[in-house]
C-alpha cells in the first residue's frame, strides 16, 4: 500500500534534528517502521549542520534532512537558518522543516530561489504518518511538501485576490493541493477524481492567472508560488 | 517569630559585624588627623575660589541677560547663563562627591524638541526649574563660602600655631625684636605669653581648638551637603518617576519574561508529549490491520503518554496561578506546594486576614521558588516556611539545612526574585553563609 508512494526512492536515508528527545525518538521509529533510514538524530542547528558536513566528506550525503524550527540555544529559528544554509551548500539534499506554528515568512525565506527539495509542515502532520512519510520521501526527491496552512496563508496574503476569485472552488481546491507540492495524480487521488479531470482543471487555472503551463511539477510549484507571492 | 525575625536579620546588618581596623585612640582625639576631615577641610578651601567665580559668572551673565531683554538678544543670553551654572553644578557636584563622599545624581538634561532649533533648545533651558535652581545656587553659596572658608581656616591655623607655640618659643624666644605673643600693650605696658605656665595654657588652648575644628568643619559641610543635595540634584518628583519607571519597566519585563517562560513551558512539554502522541496513535493506526499486537503496545505507550500530558498541563495550569490560592488563600495554597518539595517542609501561616490579591501571589511565587531552589541546590534534610504579619507589612521566611552559599548576586533566580519584589516595594534579604543553613526572608506591603 505504502509502496505506491515511494516514486522516487525506496529507501530514504534521513537526518532528524529535533531538542525534544520524545520526538526525536519518534521520528526515528516512526522512519524506521516504515522502511527508511534515519542515519543520525542530533538535538541542536550546529550539530545538524557538523553531521551533514561529515557525512558530505565521508561520500555519505543523506538524501533528506528533517529539521525543528526552533531548537538551542535560543529557541527562535535555528532551524530554518540551518536548513537555509545547507540548501545552499548541498542543492542535492532535500530539507524538510517541521514547526510548532505556521509562519509563511519561514516558508519564504526557505523558498527563496528554488522550490526544489524543500519542505515546511506543520508538527502535527506527523500524526499522519502516511500522508507525513510521502513528504518526506517528496522532499528526499527534490519535491516540495508545503503546509495545507501555510498554502491557506499564502493564499489569503495574496494581492492578486480579484483572480483568484475568478477561480471555481474546484479550482481552488486544485490550485491548493498543487501549491502544497502534490503531483497531478497525487491531486487526483486525494480529490478523488481521474487525472484527465485535474489535467483539465491545472490548465484552466494556468489560463486564467496567466501563467505559462510548464511540465515539471516543481517548476509548477514555484510559478504558483511566485504568482502568490507577488 | 517576630522577634526571631529581628534576630536573624540584625545579625547581618549591624555594622559591628564588618571587619574593621582597631584604633588606640578615641575618636574625638583622631579626628583632626583624619583623611575625612582633611577632605572636608579641602573642600571648604576650594569652596570659596570656585563660589568667587560661579558667582561672578551667574551675576554678570544675569544682568546682562535681564538688561538685553528688551530687545532679543536677552534671551540666549539668559539661556547661555543658565547653560553655564548648569556647567558649574556638574563642578560642584564632582567636587562634593570627591571630597564629601556625596553622590548627588545629574539632574534630567534640558528636554528640547528634537527638530526645534536653538530657540526651542532655549525656551526649554528657561523653563527648566532646574536650571534657575543652579542659578541660586551660584547667588546663595557665595556668602556661605566666605563665611566657612574664614571661620575653618582662622580656627584650623589658630589651632594649630597654639598647639605648637611652645616650640616656637623654644626655637625663636625672641622674633622680631618681640618675647612672643603679645596679649596686651599700651606704650608702657607690655604682658608676653612667654613663662613656662602661660605656654602651657597657650598649647591647651591650642589642643581644644585643634579637637573642636574638625566638628565645626564637619558641621559647616553640612549646610554645603544640602545646598548641593537640595539645589543641584534632580527634583524630587524627578527621582520618584525615575524610580517608579524603573519599577514599571521590572513589572512589563516580568511579565513578558512570565509569558515566554509559559510559551516555553507549552512548547517544550504538553505539546511536544501530543505531538508524540499523536505519531503513536498514527503509527498504530497503521498497524492495526497486519500487527495487531505491536498496535496493542503502541496504543498503550499513547496512553501512557496522555496521562504524562495531562499531569504537565495541570503542572502549568497551577505555575500561571494555583485555583487554591484564590479559594483558601495562602495556607492551604503553600502547604501544596510544600508537600512537592523533595524534602519535608514544615509550614507555620499565622496571618489574622488575607493580604491584597496581588501581594499574596507574590508571596506563593516567592514561596515556591525558594522551596524550588531548596529541591534542586540546597541538599538539605528540611525546610520551614513562616509567614507572618507585622504592622502593614506581610512577612515570609524560608529556610533549611542545606549547604548554604546561595548569592543573590551571582544572576540567580535570587536576583530575579529580589527585583520582582522590589517592584512592589518588597524587600528580599538571603542569609546564606558557606556551609549553611540558609535563611531568606522577605517583606511584603500587605496592600500594594
Amino acid at each position: 500500500m505504502l509502496g505506491g508512494y515511494r516514486a522516487v526512492k525506496d529507501r530514504v536515508r534521513v537526518v532528524i534534528a529535533e531538542d525534544s528527545v520524545l520526538l526525536r525518538e519518534g521520528l526515528t521509529r516512526l522512519l524506521t517502521d516504515l522502511g527508511h533510514d534515519v542515519v543520525a538524530g542530533v538535538g541542536d542547528a550546529e550539530a545538524l549542520i557538523k553531521t551533514v558536513d561529515e557525512l558530505a566528506s565521508q561520500g555519505e550525503l543523506p538524501d533528506v534532512v528533517v529539521a525543528d524550527v526552533r531548537m538551542p540555544p535560543t529557541h527562535t529559528d535555528e532551524g530554518v537558518r540551518a536548513a537555509v544554509r545547507l540548501r545552499k551548500d548541498y542543492p542535492d539534499i532535500g530539507v524538510l522543516v517541521l514547526s510548532q506554528y505556521v509562519e509563511e515568512r519561514y516558508a519564504t525565506e526557505l523558498l527563496a530561489g528554488s522550490s526544489r527539495g524543500v519542505g515546511y509542515l506543520l508538527k502535527d502532520r506527523v500524526a499522519e504518518v502516511r500522508e507525513f512519510v510521502d513528504a518526506v520521501v517528496r522532499v528526499a526527491g527534490g519535491g516540495t511538501a508545503l503546509d495545507p496552512e501555510v498554502v491557506a496563508q499564502l493564499l489569503g496574503r495574496s494581492r492578486k485576490q480579484d483572480v483568484l476569485a475568478g477561480l471555481t472552488p474546484r479550482e481552488r481546491e486544485v490550485l491548493g493541493l498543487m501549491a502544497e507540492g502534490r503531483t497531478n495524480s497525487a491531486v487526483a487521488r486525494q480529490l478523488v477524481v481521474s487525472d484527465g479531470a485535474v489535467e483539465k482543471h491545472v490548465s484552466n487555472i494556468f489560463l486564467k492567472l496567466g501563467l505559462s503551463p510548464s511540465d515539471g511539477d516543481h517548476r509548477r510549484v514555484l510559478a504558483v508560488l511566485t504568482y502568490l507571492n507577488t | 517569630m517576630a522577634t526571631e525575625y529581628a534576630r536573624q536579620t540584625g545579625d547581618q546588618w549591624a555594622p559591628d559585624d564588618r571587619p574593621r581596623r582597631r584604633h588606640v585612640l578615641p575618636p574625638a582625639l583622631r579626628a583632626p588627623v583624619e583623611a575625612r576631615t582633611w577632605r572636608e577641610f579641602g573642600y571648604l578651601m576650594l569652596g570659596l575660589p570656585v563660589s568667587v567665580l560661579f558667582f561672578v559668572f551667574a551675576v554678570t551673565m544675569t544682568s546682562l541677560g535681564m538688561g538685553l531683554l528688551i530687545t532679543f538678544l536677552g534671551v540666549p543670553v539668559l539661556a547661555a547663563c543658565l547653560a553655564g551654572c548648569r556647567g558649574f553644578g556638574a563642578v560642584e557636584r564632582a567636587r562634593a562627591r570627591g571630597m564629601l563622599k556625596l553622590d548627588v545624581a545629574d539632574p534630567a538634561p534640558v528636554r528640547a524638541k528634537p527638530d526645534g532649533g536653538p530657540m526651542s533648545w532655549m525656551l526649554a533651558m528657561l523653563r527648566s526649574g532646574t536650571s534657575w535652581r543652579h542659578l541660586l545656587y551660584a547667588v546663595l553659596h557665595l556668602p556661605w563660602a566666605v563665611f566657612a572658608f574664614s571661620v575653618s581656616l582662622v580656627l584650623w591655623s589658630y589651632g594649630w600655631a597654639m598647639l605648637t607655640y611652645p616650640l616656637w618659643q623654644w626655637v625663636f624666644p625672641v622674633y622680631a625684636g618681640v618675647d612672643g605673643i603679645q596679649l596686651y600693650g599700651d606704650g608702657t605696658h607690655h604682658i608676653y605669653l612667654d613663662e613656662a605656665g602661660e605656654l602651657a595654657v597657650t598649647s591647651a588652648f591650642g589642643l581644644l581648638l585643634t579637637l573642636a575644628t574638625p566638628w565645626v568643619v564637619r558641621g559647616l559641610v553640612t549646610v554645603d551637603r544640602v545646598l548641593v543635595t537640595g539645589l543641584l540634584g534632580p527634583s524630587r518628583l524627578a527621582t520618584r518617576v525615575s524610580e517608579l519607571e524603573s519599577d514599571r519597566g521590572v513589572v512589563v519585563d516580568t511579565a513578558a519574561a512570565d509569558l515566554r517562560r509559559i510559551e516555553r513551558d507549552l512548547h517544550d512539554g504538553a505539546q511536544a508529549r501530543l505531538v508524540a502522541l499523536a505519531m503513536d496513535l498514527g503509527l498504530a493506526k497503521e498497524k492495526l490491520a497486519h500487527d495487531p499486537q505491536a498496535a496493542a503496545r503502541m496504543v498503550d505507550e499513547a496512553h501512557g503518554e496522555v496521562k504524562i500530558a495531562l499531569q504537565e498541563l495541570r503542572d502549568l495550569a497551577r505555575g500561571i496561578h494555583p485555583a487554591v490560592l484564590t479559594d483558601r488563600g495562602l495556607d492551604a495554597a503553600l502547604s501544596a506546594v510544600a508537600s512537592r518539595c523533595t524534602v519535608p517542609v514544615r509550614v507555620e501561616v499565622d496571618l489574622p486576614a488575607r493580604p491584597a490579591p496581588a501581594i499574596e501571589g507574590i508571596a506563593y511565587f516567592t514561596v515556591s521558588e525558594l522551596l524550588q531552589n531548596v529541591s534542586k541546590h540546597a541538599r538539605a534534610s528540611r525546610a520551614t516556611v513562616d509567614v507572618w504579619q507585622t504592622a502593614d507589612r506581610l512577612m515570609l521566611q524560608v529556610g533549611d539545612d542545606g549547604q548554604g552559599g546561595a548569592d543573590p548576586t551571582a544572576g540567580s533566580g535570587l536576583a530575579g526574585l529580589a527585583e520582582r519584589l522590589d517592584a512592589v516595594d518588597g524587600v528580599l534579604v538571603v542569609d546564606s553563609p558557606a556551609g549553611g543553613p540558609t535563611t531568606v526572608t522577605a517583606e511584603l506591603p500587605w496592600r500594594g
